[in-house]
């Protein structure tokens, strides 16, 4: 019984698989537009955001860990210091989230029966400083405090052997807060992965205020007025960055295999990694010539892929299903939100087309360092 | 003159011109000046932080040094790779049916060390997963170029002399240069 | 009457009226309404906070405290980085072994612990804080720029617990650090394995090489080593903390110009 739901983990977890899982759920539980609330509905996913479906669900977090504690291959990952923090993050995440929907569900339903949201009072009824605030911030420091030293004394930090140039651990991880980031250099060129993609990320973050000019939802929990921003936000921090970490974390191997949490980590594990540059597929395996020596004519079709989905797409969309949107926003707007946006979905599609396809670059340069 | 009637300064330009009558510098002339001002000052912040940035490149560096001897080419077996200066030197030294050359232990991909495999008979690495056949060439994960080979050659001594201030780069053809591999 | 009413003084009170106490509080001790807003707005510290907020400001449930969290992390974490910054020398030679005698020479062995669990913590307790001021629409105008700075404030935060995995010197720091150092080679032109880096060159001479990209600037050498260990030191203890102090101070400065906590109209 048990052997099986290991199995069915081991199974599930793989990168295509459970990467697909979390892509294919989150527009259903972060519904977008009607279509998918309904389908949010049928499923009961709004559960979720009950005080059953808190319950539940840390439950489920729960046994997942004991079980994974219990289990000799799981217990080595876990019980690395290190990776004490994803264990908190996992539960802290989607218990904040929780916090957060569910009040968002209640001010929904106010907000439709023309109340005013949960945290409004009344402007002219407002509380001291002091006491209110300051007692509140004092225990939660105190309390803070106190947590933070039970962890020092329980867990001591990690130390391993001294520093060796020479002998590079297998495998070797990035701080868990950077493991999205490595995660996606397995897919993409370190100059993307690791300089164009972060840059992207805080400036786009730092945009978002920018690019909504969705002015309802300040100041309180809601959902429902702004589901598409909701979306987009949960997609992005939830698939792209936290899974990635715990992916990273917790199903990479040696030589940065992939490994189920309840699998053994054999280093010898052989796993086929040939990937094929685009302009391999088209001179080579299409045409069935040598590759050109020209590297513009060579890499050409990469070109026009990369070229045309970052500045034509954007273009077209606006002429097409995006018409009313292009008016709503402007064309500044629309561009940079286009761009920003295809930027994040340029991440999962590329690693579809790693799994798929085997598709190693669009462009490959190497000569100039350049490969997307 | 309409334009400098509409800025403030104009005025008390004006103003102060009415009570003291002294050498005068007219405003056009003012204004040359305050742009050569402007252009010194940046001028001069600009080469300030160019010295800062100089700052972090020291003029001399205490590591190992880049070149070195690794004895004689029958030292070395056919079809081997040595792996015992890849902790100093950070260099594999392989010998293959006609040559002796010494590939960098860098990954191309993000730095790692991969690791010589004998059985698999590749260099794999640890951090993503980058393979490399004997010869340096990738064929497998993300690494997007082959190992780096180092300059190689015999010293007056017969010892073979390896200088990592020169690499050469398969991608650009460079390791046709007799300079990366030595014939034995 | 005058004797009777001092008797009934507590030792607070008492307290509360001598000339030292008043020197340093004026309104003395906060009774009533008056001296309470007082105590706030007369304090360099607490005045960081308006003397009245509307009620849910002060609830747990909107607010999580998550924002101050992470200030008291903040300060958590400069209090005991001075401690340790008494033992620990950052040079390869006693590096590694100045942090076993953290634990096992030092009294209070856990210093190092509660510096690293504190970093730890604050970058989770960071990106909570992030995700409540999404989920409340927080950033929405007047706020939108000081979501900016918080976000930069994140990104300081992740990079300030970057480099100090590098400290201890072991393995795990060395490679960590390798792997993230490496992707600044990668910087288009100005590192010496970005795109269009080979092209800044004079005739054979390449102008960006290993020994002169934004790389080296970094970690100070070749390869991971001596240098980076101080540079990395000097990073994480003075540089970027007190770039991150002048952001933070914008960072509080701006709650209150924008209006104070946010909340429903």
């Amino acid at each position: 019984m048990l052997e099986t739901f290991k199995h069915t983990v081991d199974y599930l977890s793989s990168p295509t698989i459970s990467f697909s899982i979390l892509t294919v759920i989150t527009p259903i539980l972060f519904p977008p537009t009607d279509w998918f609330d309904k389908i949010n509905r049928k499923l009961g996913f709004h559960l979720l955001w009950t005080k059953t479906g808190l319950i539940a669900a840390m439950a489920a977090i729960t046994f997942f860990f004991v079980v994974g504690y219990m289990d000799q291959n799981f217990n080595v990952i876990l019980t690395k210091a290190d990776n004490f923090p994803i264990v908190l993050m996992v539960y802290s995440i989607y218990f904040f989230t929780w916090v957060a929907m569910h009040k968002a569900y209640i001010n929904d339903e106010r907000l439709e029966k023309g109340l005013k949201p949960l945290e409004y009072n009344d402007p002219d009824d407002k509380v001291l400083v002091w006491p209110d605030l300051v007692y509140i911030e004092f225990i939660a420091l105190i309390l803070f405090t106190v947590f933070l030293v039970v962890w020092s004394i329980l867990v001591p930090a990690p130390l391993e052997e001294p520093a060796n140039p020479a002998a590079t651990p297998n495998p070797s991880k990035a701080p868990w807060y950077f493991l999205g980031l490595q995660e996606m250099l397995v897919y993409y060129d370190p100059w993307i992965a690791g300089i164009v993609l972060p840059i992207f990320c805080v400036v786009g973050l730092m945009a978002i205020p920018y690019m909504d000019i969705n002015k309802k939802g300040d100041g309180y929990y809601s959902f429902k007025e702004r589901r598409v921003g909701i979306f987009i936000f949960m997609y992005g921090w939830i698939v792209l960055w936290l899974f990635l970490i715990v992916l990273g974390t917790f199903f990479r191997g040696p030589n940065w295999n992939f490994y189920g949490p309840f699998e053994y980590w054999d280093t010898h594990k052989v796993v086929a990694l040939n990937s094929v540059n685009l302009s391999e597929y088209f001179w080579v395996k299409l045409l069935g010539k040598g590759l050109p020596e020209n590297i513009l004519l060579r890499e050409f079709l990469g070109f026009l892929t990369v070229g045309g989905y970052l500045f034509i797409l954007p273009f077209i969309l606006a002429k097409t299903i995006l018409k009313d949107m292009y008016e709503a926003y402007g064309p500044t707007r629309f561009v940079s939100l286009m761009i920003f946006g295809l930027v994040m979905l340029s991440l999962p599609l590329k690693m579809y087309l790693r799994w798929v396809v085997n598709l190693k670059y669009f462009i490959s340069i190497p000569e100039y360092f350049f490969n997307i | 003159m309409a334009e400098e009637k509409m800025t403030p300064n104009a005025a008390v330009g004006s103003s102060a011109e009415n009570a003291y009558k002294g050498p005068e510098t007219d405003r056009r002339g003012f204004f040359n000046w305050l742009s050569l001002g402007w252009l010194a000052y940046i001028g001069v912040t600009g080469g300030f932080f160019t010295m800062i940035v100089r700052f972090l490149f020291p003029n001399v560096l205490f590591e190992p040094p880049q070149t070195f001897k690794i004895g004689f080419p029958e030292d070395f077996s056919k079809n081997s790779v040595d792996v015992k200066f890849k902790k100093q030197y950070n260099a594999w030294i392989v010998r293959d049916e006609e040559s002796i050359f010494a590939l960098s232990t860098v990954c191309t991909h993000l730095g790692c060390t991969p690791n010589w495999l004998p059985v698999e008979s590749k260099f794999k690495c640890p951090c993503h997963g980058s393979g490399f056949r004997m010869t340096g060439i990738h064929f497998e994960g993300p690494a997007p170029r082959p190992l780096e080979r180092f300059k190689i050659g015999l010293s007056n001594d017969g010892q073979i002399l390896v200088d990592k201030t020169k690499s050469f780069k398969w991608e650009k053809g460079e390791w046709e240069n007799p300079e990366s591999y030595l014939k034995v | 009457m005058a004797k009777e009413k001092n008797n009934k003084k507590s030792i607070l009170e008492t307290l509360g009226e001598s000339q030292v106490w008043k020197s340093i509080i004026r309104s003395g001790v906060p009774r009533t309404r008056r001296q309470r807003m007082h105590a706030v707005l007369g304090s360099v510290f607490l005045h960081l906070h308006p003397a009245r907020l509307p009620k849910h400001a002060v609830k747990l449930g909107y607010t999580w405290c998550m924002g101050g969290l992470s200030f008291f992390l903040f300060v958590n974490l400069t209090i005991t980085g001075i401690l340790l910054m008494f033992y620990y020398r950052p040079t390869v030679e006693y590096a590694y072994t100045d942090i076993i005698d953290l634990t096992e020479q030092v009294p209070l062995g856990i210093m190092r612990e509660l510096h690293r669990w504190a970093a730890h913590a604050m970058v989770l307790v960071v990106w909570l804080h992030m995700l409540r001021v999404f989920m409340t629409g927080s950033y929405k105008p007047p706020r939108e720029f000081n979501w900016g700075v918080g976000v930069l404030l994140m990104t300081m935060t992740m990079f300030l617990s970057f480099t100090g995995y590098l400290l201890p010197w072991d393995q795990l720091a060395i490679w960590a650090v390798t792997v993230g150092s490496n992707m600044a080679r990668a910087h288009p032109f100005i590192g010496h394995e970005g795109p269009g880096a080979s092209l800044l060159a004079i005739g054979d001479i390449n102008l960006v090489h290993i020994g002169s990209d934004v790389r080296f600037a970094l970690i100070g050498g070749r390869f991971v080593g001596e240098a980076t260990l101080l540079r990395f030191y000097v990073i994480h203890c003075i540089a970027v903390p007190f770039i991150m102090m002048i952001f933070m101070a914008v960072h509080f400065w701006r709650i209150r110009k924008d209006g104070g906590i946010s909340g429903p109209l």
